[in-house]
């Protein structure tokens, strides 16, 4: 009857109990979902646990978690589980108790896995990587980690450029790693037993395609400019190709995912309707890695989206890509997943719409009655900027789609832009709030009961694999000028209410995104400075990031401000993201003469 | 349209929940097992599901009470059998009555709730049991412990919470184990949690006494107006 009494506890899981107690939101560590999947240690031959370097809530919202999850424990021979990061609290408290960090199924430490593997999503994540090592009592630094270490692995986006993390990782799998990784984790657990040291190993797992061992490439600088990237086993590749999931009918697909109890950051079911996006547009770095756009069939859209629904309850399903409104057939679609969804009272989302007459309609079929707001991302305010960064759509499209969707009965808007693009200028800044200002003077009447603009502005990333990779971030004096100027002309501005994102992190996620190896030391101090969580504001600290790059003797502006040339070694030269230079220079060269056709007209 | 009131418990392996965690893992059991949901009318229908009275978070359970209403008839032994299937290990299903569809929802007949408070270490009193015990009597001797709580419009309204408490007894075993029992009024007439009151039984000596997460407790079950469910009678 009494809970702790008729059952038995180790003292571990006694002390784990109390702490959980102690903390906010304690069903993060509590693990024990539906779905999730506990396996006998000792009946499989790898063991791996999938770390997510941010809070549950984020982490259990990843498609990538979902897939590999999925498609590990498909394997009798192999299981995987989770941990995220803890919040401070519960970091306070593991430290305090000595309690290494556990992952969630079996509440086993990090330390007795055969492999951790961390998922890669932004930059602002990295010293949320080093401190989940150092509270899991693994030793940071790849060099110094012993045979019975486990092996720590990376993927995600940013494993495509992983220079700033290589000497922590023992390995980066370049791309889509649904079909690999199973392979790999056999592979892991069959060589252990063979092999004598760490580097035999990675030289084995380097044969694979898509793997990286960082430790087998050295970069050489000179004067401190990256000259060239020096492979140092003869058996390993020149250049590390991406992994790609051919077809998406045949590939392994989540239809039963961990459902977790407490509310994540998207708490929905979701179906994946293709992956890669056609559109090209030349700031966006998923745009181009995720190359090229294979489609699933409809049909296998419905069966899944059928079976996702029974195994987890979820009352809501999100039709998900990168642009889904370009699915080829998406009012049929639409139409289909209608019937199977109606009898369970399931609702479907669209997450991302294009700005157009056509995803106007569209959402409309999927919002029965209700009515909240419409997300569009125009990101640039002028025809000249948008044709430069390739969002090809005009002022009138713009506004026919606005008021297609303020007739069926919006009144809520979020409109996503960026500063900082290049080319941009002081005018650019300001079209977004006249663009602002005309959207609601032509609305206003339109809207039963008012017009309400959520305008939104990030600072422009410069990222790896991008036709805009080799342009400097805008210096951070002028994104605070701009950001000043947006604030004040939307001050004068009624119904909108106008947001913006912390100049300092966007710069340090400029630094790290286009980063090197020498970018480690300064990562490994701010850790030690206390450096958590910097993509959330009330965590980030620029003033720590600033001495911890005093400390490691390197400046920020070096990397984010660098410009670099066509012939230049850039950091992430030796992989390859299935796209050739030669046409990231063709689309740089595009962009800078769509900016000069508009001076010269 | 039929309503089945079913009695579960929770364990320590589901204490960490919110009422809302529980309310949505328990639809989506439901909609999982497939069994006729009956939706509310209106702009947003959601199904007519409810927990008698919310856990507090970190509070273990043996006999909770919910009530759930179908488009058609559901026999109570299917019904456990469906949603058993459907529920997570920590949560069980102990029990399914019928009632009719008619008459008040299960959270209009609560009165009190019956919780076991004991502490997880013994040694968190430093031998001190009978401290515990005098300041528990000097904490029941008050005829006015003020609770304040924020309101929906943000203003602070103080409630004397001392009726609630029906009773409060201490059992100690030296150097053993030692447990309150508590009754303490809940529901729509207002209540007190055990949360709240072993924070007050602390601040009668704040260095000597345990404080809260020094406590398991565990809700024995929901004391009712009338008996919720007829198959008892």
């Amino acid at each position: 009857m009494f809970g702790l009494q008729g059952e038995k506890m180790s003292l571990e899981e006694a002390v784990i109990n109390d702490i959980l107690s102690r903390v906010q939101k304690p069903a993060r560590y509590q693990g024990n979902e539906w779905n999730s999947c506990l396996k006998d240690h000792s009946s499989v031959s790898t063991k791996m646990v999938f770390a997510f370097p941010d809070l549950y809530e984020v982490g259990m919202s990843n498609q990538g978690l979902k897939i590999l999850y999925h498609s590990v424990n498909l394997h009798d021979g192999l299981l995987m589980e989770r941990v995220f990061a803890p919040a401070s609290d519960m970091e306070n408290h593991l430290r305090e108790h000595k309690l290494p960090l556990y992952a969630l199924e079996s509440r086993k430490p990090l330390s007795t896995f055969d492999v951790v593997g961390f998922s890669l999503q932004y930059e602002l994540s990295y010293t949320n990587v080093l401190n989940m090592l150092d509270l899991a009592g693994i030793p940071l630094r790849s060099e110094n980690r012993s045979m019975s270490c486990p092996l720590v692995i990376g993927g995600g986006p940013c494993a495509y450029n992983p220079e700033p993390l290589a000497p922590f990782f023992d390995l980066f799998i370049l791309g889509e790693a649904e079909e690999i990784l199973p392979e790999l984790l056999l592979e892991v657990g069959r060589l252990k037993k063979v092999v004598s040291s760490r580097r035999d190993l990675l030289l084995h797992l380097s044969n694979y395609e898509g793997v990286y061992v960082p430790s087998f490439y050295q970069p050489l600088y000179e004067q401190g400019i990256l000259k060239a990237i020096k492979k140092l086993e003869p058996q390993a590749p020149d250049v590390v190709k991406k992994r790609l999931v051919t077809r998406l009918d045949d590939a392994p697909y989540p239809v039963s995912p961990v459902v977790p109890y407490i509310q994540a950051v998207h708490d929905r079911a979701v179906i994946e309707l293709f992956r890669g996006c056609a559109r090209g547009c030349r700031f966006c770095q998923a745009g181009y890695i995720f190359r090229p756009v294979r489609k699933r069939s409809m049909g296998n859209i419905l069966k899944l989206s059928e079976s996702l629904i029974k195994n987890t309850g979820y009352d809501e399903i999100s039709l998900s890509s990168l642009s889904s409104t370009d699915y080829p057939s998406i009012g049929e679609l639409i139409r289909e997943m209608d019937e199977i969804l109606t009898p369970g009272r399931v609702k479907c989302s669209l997450p991302s719409l294009r700005l157009d007459s056509y995803a106007v309609e569209l959402a409309e079929k999927l919002h029965h009655g209700k009515r909240s707001s419409l997300t569009f991302a125009p990101e640039a305010a002028t025809e000249r900027l948008r044709r430069v960064i390739r969002k090809n759509i005009s002022e009138e499209e713009i506004f026919s789609a606005l008021k297609d969707a303020v007739d069926a009965g919006w009144q809520g808007f979020k409109l996503y832009f960026m500063i900082g693009l290049p080319t941009e200028t002081d005018q650019d800044v300001l079209a977004i709030v006249n663009l602002c200002r005309k959207i609601r003077q032509d609305l206003k009447n339109r809207a039963k009961s008012g017009l309400m603009l959520s305008v939104s502005a990030s600072t422009f990333i410069p990222k790896a694999h991008t036709p805009f990779q080799w342009e400097p971030q805008l210096e951070l004096p002028l994104v605070k000028d701009r950001q000043e100027m947006l604030r004040s002309g939307f001050k004068n501005l009624r119904g909108t209410d106008f947001s913006w994102h912390d100049p300092g992190a966007s710069h340090l996620e400029a630094v790290f995104a286009r980063g090197d190896r020498r970018l480690a030391l300064a990562l490994e101090r701010a850790v030690r400075l206390g450096c958590r969580f910097d993509g959330w504001s009330e965590h980030f600290s620029f003033q720590r990031w600033h001495e911890a790059f005093d400390q490691a003797n390197l400046k920020m502006e070096d990397y984010a401000y660098r410009k670099f040339d066509y012939h230049d070694c850039l950091p992430w030269d030796h992989l390859h993201c299935g796209i050739e230079k030669d046409i990231f220079i063709e689309e740089h060269l595009k962009a800078i003469a769509a900016c000069q056709e508009e001076e010269n007209s | 349209m039929s309503r089945i009131r079913f009695t579960f418990t929770r364990e320590v392996a589901l204490a960490y929940l919110s009422h809302l965690d529980m309310l949505r893992l328990f639809l989506r059991a439901l909609r999982r097992s497939g069994l006729p949901l009956e939706y509310s009318r209106g702009y947003n229908p959601h199904p007519r599901f409810t927990l008698a009275l919310p856990l507090p978070l970190g509070v273990t359970a043996g006999e909770e009470i919910g009530e759930v209403f179908f488009s058609e008839k559901v026999e109570a032994g299917f019904f456990i059998e469906e949603l058993t299937s459907q529920l997570p290990g920590g949560i069980k299903l102990t029990g399914a009555f019928s009632v009719g569809a008619e008459g008040p929802y299960i959270a209009a007949l609560v009165r009190a709730a019956l919780y076991r408070a004991k502490l997880k270490s013994i040694s968190t009193v430093h031998g001190n049991a009978r401290l515990v015990k005098e300041s528990l009597e000097k904490m029941l001797l008050k005829e006015e412990i003020i609770m304040n709580r924020t309101n929906k419009k943000k203003k602070i309204v103080s409630t004397n919470v001392r009726p609630f408490i029906k009773e409060a007894k201490m059992f100690y075993e030296q150097d053993k184990n030692l447990e309150l029992m508590l009754e303490l009024e809940a529901g729509s007439q207002g209540g007190i949690s055990p949360v709240f009151f072993l924070e007050q039984l602390q601040k009668e000596a704040p260095s000597e006494i345990p404080g809260v997460h020094d406590w398991h407790i565990h809700r024995e079950k929901i004391i009712f107006v009338d008996n919720p469910l007829p198959a008892f009678d």
